[in-house]
């Protein structure tokens, strides 16, 4: 048994397919349950809106696959795409490529969970603006996504990037961090996001009036929440796009993946985090409309103390890149 | 799919400098700007008390986005800061749409708007900072809690500007490879006219108003 260049390709690009859509196929399942169980709750304690509360759940549901559908679009790509010229470097690209995808519709599969049940609950709660929360819940899982779609742009990038000019000896590693950077990073902020996004539903159902400011403090809740997935999307893209000289020396490949992995699980928490701080300030402006300055402006620096972890990480990172 | 992640660039070297200037962008930029300046004196022709459509328009933005200006700063500011607000706003909701003309695209989906639009920001936020509290208490908010937490504020403050620019860049730039690759794959045949309607007009205004937002409260950081 011979590995010969192209079967090396195919051992990844088979593997890499089946990571993405079977890491990717956990947070939308999840979510969407999430939001059935919900649901189920508010059909219960006012079945005669069953109608609107059963449309509005496949509706919240539909956004909440997408992150699981951006993961079957890149495997069927991975699978059945014609990977082009074979050369060494593909393989490690296209496994890149799977991680990312695979990691990165975990959060945001969960997230968009978490607006679409609220909404659910929300209709049963108050029926009369059952339209203002759906739109909310599509604004608020529309922006879930982020984090899943900078995770697909990684894997599209290093799918169909010519890396052929590249020496293989550090990029192989530069490539696996640079798909594990932004795949991780996107589940903390992603599952963040999605929280900032179910207060705000709850809230509005408990005070229709309030809709215009919730909104918009959930929107920059959600921003700041993302912010960990930018600072791997960013650690990201210096990988791919950098040239590291050739080196056939084991630290010099080492130093960026640590990169990316350093980056990829120092951005799980602080996203988490954010959305924890973004769902309680949403929550109490629904709650104390007159003091959304206040609470705005508290939120931001809460968040801005937890995300510095997520600063360490990629300070750290940036290290790993440029000065080893 | 060779488009993909390319830039078209006119090179010129001066001064042993290498100027790179990307056309397209700045083609496109002007464009939105134009438009903009268009829309601008349609809006304001014929003003009267029963508003014509696009002044209808005009004062919906306006109004808007003086209301939340107010919210965030308080009334004197926002007499000062509103129109720079409502201005960034109908900027970058114009760029993001932009890409539904054929031949034309985003110039967000470049980094170079959007760093531009972040970095003007952050001296706008830091420059009414220091107005409004006052050098002293401007710098003293970086020795907030304790004095060796500085050189962290300081890197959070600049980890601001990157964070917003490459929000609006990643979401943008995103539709973008995402709509190439299904147009490729489906040969725009159905599903890319929905996905650029979800993309470029949906998540645009969407981003563009989170982007205006966050300007918007990092100078109300800064005041507060």
């Amino acid at each position: 048994m011979s590995f010969d260049t192209a079967t090396w390709i195919q051992v990844a690009t088979f593997s890499a397919g089946g990571l993405a859509m079977g890491f990717g196929a956990i947070g939308a399942a999840l979510g969407e349950g999430y939001t059935a169980g919900l649901a189920n709750e508010g059909l219960s304690s006012r079945p005669e809106k069953s109608g609107d509360i059963f449309k509005n759940m496949l509706v919240g549901q539909a956004i909440a696959e997408s992150a699981a559908i951006f993961a079957l679009v890149v495997a069927v790509l991975l699978l059945f795409l014609d990977p082009g010229a074979p050369y060494l470097l593909k393989a490690s690209a296209v496994l890149a490529a799977g991680l990312s995808m695979g990691f990165g519709a975990i959060g945001s599969g969960v997230g968009a969970g978490f607006p679409a049940g609220q909404a659910c609950l929300g209709i049963a709660r108050q029926p009369a603006v059952s339209g203002t929360l759906t739109t909310n819940m599509l604004i608020g899982s529309a922006v879930c996504q982020t984090p899943a779609i900078f995770a697909m742009v990684v894997a599209l990038l290093l799918m169909f990037t010519d890396f052929s000019s590249m020496p293989l000896a550090p990029t192989w590693a530069a490539l696996l961090g640079a798909g594990l950077s932004t795949g991780l990073a996107a589940i903390g902020s992603g599952a963040g996001g999605g929280l900032a996004a179910g207060a705000s539903c709850e809230g509005i159902a408990r005070q229709p009036v309030s809709v215009g400011n919730v909104t918009t403090t959930m929107l920059v809740g959600q921003a700041v929440s993302q912010t960990p997935a930018i600072f791997g999307l960013l650690i990201s893209f210096i990988l791919i796009f950098s040239a590291f000289p050739e080196s056939a020396a084991l630290s010099a490949a080492m130093a960026p993946l640590g990169a990316g992995i350093c980056m990829g699980f120092g951005g799980i928490g602080p996203g988490l985090g954010n959305g924890l701080t973004a769902e309680q300030a949403v929550r109490w402006v629904a709650r104390n409309l007159e003091n959304t300055g206040g609470l705005t402006r508290t939120m931001l620096v809460g968040q801005a103390v937890s995300q510095s972890t997520a600063i360490y990480a990629m300070v750290v990172s940036l290290v790993l890149i440029f000065v080893i | 799919m060779e488009e993909l992640g390319k830039i078209h660039q006119l090179v010129v070297t001066a001064f042993g400098y290498e100027l790179r200037f990307n056309l397209e962008v700045i083609s496109w930029t002007w464009i939105v700007i134009i438009c903009l300046l268009i829309f601008g004196y349609i809006a304001k022709r014929n003003r009267s008390i029963v508003p014509g459509i696009f002044q209808n328009i005009g004062e919906l933005f306006i109004e808007q986005f003086y209301g939340l200006t107010e919210d965030a700063l308080d009334k004197r500011l926002a007499r000062k800061y509103a129109p720079l607000i409502c201005a960034l706003f109908m900027f970058l909701l114009f760029c993001n749409i932009l890409g539904i003309f054929p031949h034309l695209g985003e110039p967000t989906s470049d980094l170079n708007t959007t760093l531009s639009m972040g970095i003007m920001g952050f001296v706008i936020a830091h420059y009414v900072g220091i107005r409004e509290k006052g050098f002293k208490a401007y710098i003293k908010a970086y020795f907030q809690p304790i004095f060796f937490m500085m050189p962290l504020n300081v890197i959070g403050e600049l980890s601001k500007v990157i964070s917003i620019s490459f929000r609006l860049f990643g979401n943008i730039m995103g539709g973008d490879i995402i709509v190439l690759v299904v147009s490729y794959l489906t040969l725009s045949l159905v599903l890319p006219p929905f996905l650029i309607g979800f993309f470029f007009i949906f998540i645009g205004a969407i981003q563009a108003f989170v982007f205006t937002m966050l300007t918007l409260v990092y100078i109300s950081v800064q005041v507060k």
